[in-house]
């Protein structure tokens, strides 16, 4: 390993202050390093390592099996319904999160005290915890007091039990996720407006375009590379997710909304089995990982 | 805000925030579900103001802290039923046990064989707990090795909770003018469209969503019909036997045809039961208290509440049954005065098992079960089969892990219309690998 | 269509928008505020009447959920306070110090920005068991200090700063540990405020391993806490308290949302990596 390599090491010291360097360095480097050591190298091996035994978290039982959980896996119809279950969520929250974002930043890119009154009201929501989010929209959508089963009674409908329905409890998640998170990208989309020069517009409306040619001309291709951020950290984000169906739903009505997080959980500390659970961890990490190099690749690429 | 209410308040307060409460005490802490109703009981110590099972624990505890003279203070910590058992073992998995817990007798092999719950016969001795006085069932429930690992508390079971009025409005009554129960399915299901067409309500109310009551009661179909749900050796999972496909077909059947509401979770059975819209509740022998309360309640649409035994569709006579069980969790570091401590507590809550049982749940005692006051209390006499065809489950270890996975798969049937076979299949599939690590250990 | 006319248009449905963004919110507040035998009779309407603040007295008084708070706040400032200094020394190191190793330990970092909390969650749950330290303090911040994303942060923003002002201190045979703290990290207030915003939100909201770790309701956090009521739904003392926890639970962030919300937008811009 050499040091040339960095590019601002402008002056190489020697000697006496390169020793000095290097303690200090690894001086200003250590406490860092020792808690990234422990607490995430450490459990990220142990992980792979559980993996391939029958691991016991309560008790002492822990017995070498090989693969054998890789194999389980494999075969278990509970893994692939919420590997597709939390593919599914993802792929439906995402795409909707980075819209709905896209459409806000759009009609809120205004100079008004207004325009910046509204920005806040719709990132607010954001900065609550998941179990507020959850608490208040378990109620919003509680088919006895709930605030919809209300408006539903007063216009002589029969209230919908949104978390118990089979058909109903995927898309209520996907609505309260919505609610919460959908001020982030909004946010990003807007750092990304506020990018475009203005002389584009200038020219734009000089030539007299529609609102819609900007739009499609201008203003969408300029924020290409924001859309790419948002739609990774949205689906990275979105198959991570655990609080609102253990909170809203518990995976149910019959398995419909679990996701691999509560898969792994629920493995883990209701079924003990945490050799199996980090078996369905590594398979997440792989996932999400993927996603990552996708990002990478497509940002690499637009960058040439 | 009287002073009463006060002073208790801010003593929690200050327990919680970590203060030094004046008086030495031994706290210990008590892990249980049944409910929380610490306000509405705070501060009572009669027990005869305390109505159903958390009426009654809180008021047992609250009577304990307060009459005591060891200066023990039992710091009650509830836990919803659904979470309780993630919970507990998420504490012992943390090392960070409870004093004492609350268990299912189906439960306790899962801590027993890896040595996590004390073995208390000794100190049973020590504290004067008579192992003797407990009814044979309740006492093989909580024995292994030739220990006992528990104080057993009840014997609950599934009980057919009835509506006498649409019974003997539908006509469905014996020479007694009592309720009749089906001996068989086709008669069950003959007795349900009767039922239908004579007075336009469900013979059944069972709580079916996310619940586990169907599948109590068709573990109860299974063990009439002679099966089982896993071989002698409990190795191997028989979820896609004759007698299991046959119970969860008339369970379907049920639904399909109406008899019974697919969408009731726990609250709407009941309610549905309660305000007559059903003749028959499925629910266990908890309910039995509350249910009484409510018909005595003039205002109430059941007016005409009995109880009976499961009835016998198949042949041989079973129930299914559990126990509610207090364990004392093993400790990293044994505390001496707390061990004392909690089975000071466990000592006193099977001095008051009558107490207990006035919830509809069976005694553990036999002197309890003998005793005046129990056979005075109301309904008693209707069930009292079930205590001699109570059937409980097999000691699996991993019986949680098998009876939320059977839960979940009987529920899709009805819920989204799972194919049956289907359901059993992947039950099937999923207990073996369950079991897998039974026939390694 | 006239141009200020479809302005107008959009800002009219977007005020519209915001009602409804707004009302899940506001009901819960005014839910909050209502007598529980009101609220069995109905829950509908925005505006609380009758009006009582008993439920944020019973919250005060009887529950846990002070205790919670204070937990959140012990963590959420513990956290916020050690991964600044963690990783403005770290990213300090990795921008101006020139040793041996010091790429490949950089990549080494950043590869953790790979792994997904929930992929160490079991083994860190076994780890910390093994350690019998499980429902305290540590084992709620000290897994959140090991994240690489506030030492990149940092890295790239003391690269951005310019060298002669470090150069000067260096003429003075000022220390390392000097001239890193009264040079740069006066310099960068900016970057550690919108670290220390977003790493306080975090904590704050953080659910998933306190969940797994805070298994005793006395170190619960406001967050796990409310996450148990939620479970305790039938059995809460009523859905006015219910109401109130929420409020209470999210009061502190809407306050920081407000006071803060400038660095929280540019804290935004600046994650966007531009």
């Amino acid at each position: 390993m050499t040091v040339t390599s960095v590019q601002d090491a402008g002056s190489r010291p020697h000697g006496l202050a390169r020793y000095r360097d290097a303690l200090s360095g690894y001086a200003f480097l250590a406490p860092f390093l020792a808690f990234y050591a422990v607490f995430l190298l450490y459990p990220f091996g142990l992980g792979l390592w559980m993996s391939l035994h029958d691991w016991e978290i309560v008790g002492d039982y822990r017995e070498f099996i090989g693969l054998l959980n890789y194999q389980e896996l494999w075969d278990d119809p509970y893994f692939w319904e919420a590997l597709k279950r939390t593919l599914q969520f993802a792929a439906i929250t995402a795409p909707a999160a980075t819209v709905l974002g896209l459409v806000l930043a759009l009609a809120l890119n205004g100079p008004l005290r207004l325009h910046g009154a509204l920005r806040a009201v719709f990132f607010a929501s954001n900065i609550f915890s998941v179990t507020v989010v959850t608490l208040v929209w378990s109620m919003v959508l509680n088919p006895d007091r709930g605030l919809i089963a209300n408006g539903m009674r007063a216009v002589g409908l029969e209230p919908i039990a949104f978390l118990a329905d089979q058909d109903w409890a995927m898309p209520a998640l996907v609505v309260t996720t919505l609610w919460w998170v959908a001020g982030f990208p909004m946010a990003l989309f807007l750092a990304g407006l506020q990018q475009i020069p203005p002389e584009v517009y200038e020219a734009a409306r000089l030539d007299n375009a529609s609102r819609w040619a900007v739009l499609r001309r201008i203003t969408l291709p300029a924020l290409a590379r924001t859309t790419l951020l948002v739609v990774v950290l949205q689906t990275v984000m979105h198959l991570q997710v655990f609080g609102q169906p253990l909170l809203m739903t518990r995976g149910g009505p019959a398995n419909s909304t679990r996701p691999l997080v509560q898969l792994i959980y629920e493995t883990s500390f209701r079924d003990w089995r945490s050799g199996y659970a980090s078996t369905v961890s590594v398979v997440l990490f792989v996932m999400m990982f993927c996603v990552a190099l996708l990002q990478f690749r497509l940002s690499r690429q637009e960058g040439d | 805000m009287t002073m009463k209410t006060l002073l208790p308040a801010t003593m929690l307060l200050a327990a919680a925030l970590g203060a030094t409460p004046a008086r030495a005490a031994t706290e210990i802490s008590l892990f249980r579900f049944f409910g929380g109703c610490s306000d509405e009981y705070a501060n009572v110590t009669d027990l005869s103001k305390a109505v159903g099972e958390c009426g009654i624990i809180q008021v047992l505890a609250n009577k304990f802290n307060a009459e005591n003279k060891d200066g023990i203070v039992v710091k009650t910590q509830s836990v919803e039923w659904g979470v309780y058992y993630d919970r507990l073992s998420a504490n012992v998995a943390g090392r960070t046990p409870p004093d004492i817990a609350v268990m299912h007798r189906s439960v306790l092999p899962n801590y027993q064989v890896r040595g996590l719950v004390e073995p208390l016969g000794k100190h049973f001795a020590t504290v004067g707990v008579d192992v003797a006085d407990f009814v044979p069932v309740a006492r093989e429930g909580v024995s292994a090795n030739g220990e006992i690992w528990a104080l057993p508390f009840d014997l609950h079971s599934l009980l057919w909770h009835v509506n006498a009025d649409l019974f003997v409005k539908a006509g469905l009554v014996d020479e007694k003018g009592q309720p009749k129960l089906p001996g068989s399915p086709e008669e069950l299901l003959r007795h349900a469209e009767t039922m239908k067409a004579r007075t336009g309500k469900a013979y059944l109310a069972i709580p079916s969503q996310a619940d586990p009551m169907p599948t109590w009661q068709y573990l109860s179909w299974v063990w009439q019909q002679g099966g089982n749900i896993v071989d002698a050796e409990k190795r191997e999972a028989l979820l896609e036997s004759k007698e299991s496909r046959e119970a969860l077909r008339l369970l379907n059947v049920l639904y399909a045809a109406g008899h019974a509401n697919r969408k009731h979770d726990y609250t709407a059975a009941q309610q549905a039961f309660l305000s007559g819209e059903a003749a028959v509740l499925i629910n266990g022998t908890w309910g039995v208290d509350v249910y009484a309360a409510q018909a005595r309640n003039p205002n109430s649409a059941l007016k005409n509440y009995v109880v009976r035994d499961m009835p016998n569709l198949y042949g041989k006579e079973a129930v299914w049954s559990d126990s509610h069980i207090w364990v004392l969790p093993k400790q990293s570091k044994p505390d001496a005065a707390k061990l004392k401590a909690a089975l000071t507590f466990l000592k006193f809550l099977n001095d008051h098992n009558f107490h207990w049982a006035r919830t509809g749940h069976l005694p553990v005692r036999a002197s309890v079960l003998a005793s005046a006051e129990m056979r005075a209390l109301p309904h008693r006499s209707e069930y009292t089969r079930t205590a001699t065809i109570a059937t409980g489950l097999p000691p699996i270890q991993y019986q949680r892990a098998l009876m939320d996975l059977l839960i979940n798969e009987l529920n899709s049937t009805w819920l989204i219309n799972k194919p049956q076979d289907k359901a059993l299949a992947n039950s099937q599939r999923a207990a073996s690998s369950i079991l897998r690590r039974s026939r390694r250990r | 269509m006239n141009r200020t006319f479809g302005d107008r248009l959009i800002l009219v449905l977007v005020i519209g928008a915001a009602f409804v963004w707004m009302m899940p919110m506001l009901w819960v507040l005014s839910l909050s505020l209502r007598p529980n035998e009101e609220l069995v009779r109905s829950t509908a309407g925005i505006l609380p009447w009758p009006k009582t603040l008993e439920h944020f007295a019973t919250l005060l008084r009887v529950s846990l959920t002070p205790r919670w708070l204070l937990n959140s706040v012990i963590v959420a400032f513990g956290m916020t306070a050690l991964t600044l200094l963690l990783s403005s020394l770290a990213g300090y190191a990795f921008a101006r110090i020139d040793f041996p190793g010091r790429r490949a330990v950089f990549l080494l970092v950043m590869a953790g920005l790979m792994i997904p909390e929930q992929a160490i969650l079991v083994p860190l749950h076994a780890m910390l068991a093994d350690w019998e330290m499980h429902n305290t303090y540590f084992s709620l911040i000290a897994p959140r200090l090991a994240g690489p994303m506030g030492v990149f942060l940092m890295t790239q923003f003391f690269k951005a700063v310019p060298r002669e002002l470090e150069e000067a201190a260096e003429l003075d045979n000022a220390s390392r540990l000097k001239i890193f703290w009264s040079v740069m990290l006066p310099l960068s207030r900016p970057a550690l405020t919108t670290l220390g915003i977003f790493t306080f939100l975090f904590a704050w909201n953080d659910f998933l391993w306190p969940v797994v770790t805070a298994t005793q309701p006395e170190m619960y956090t406001l967050s796990v806490g409310l996450g148990s009521l939620q479970g305790n739904f039938a059995m809460s003392e009523g859905l006015g308290f219910l109401m109130a926890s929420a409020v209470f639970a999210s009061a502190p962030m809407v306050i920081l949302y407000v006071v803060f919300q400038r660095y929280i937008v540019q804290g935004i811009t600046l994650t966007s990596g531009k």
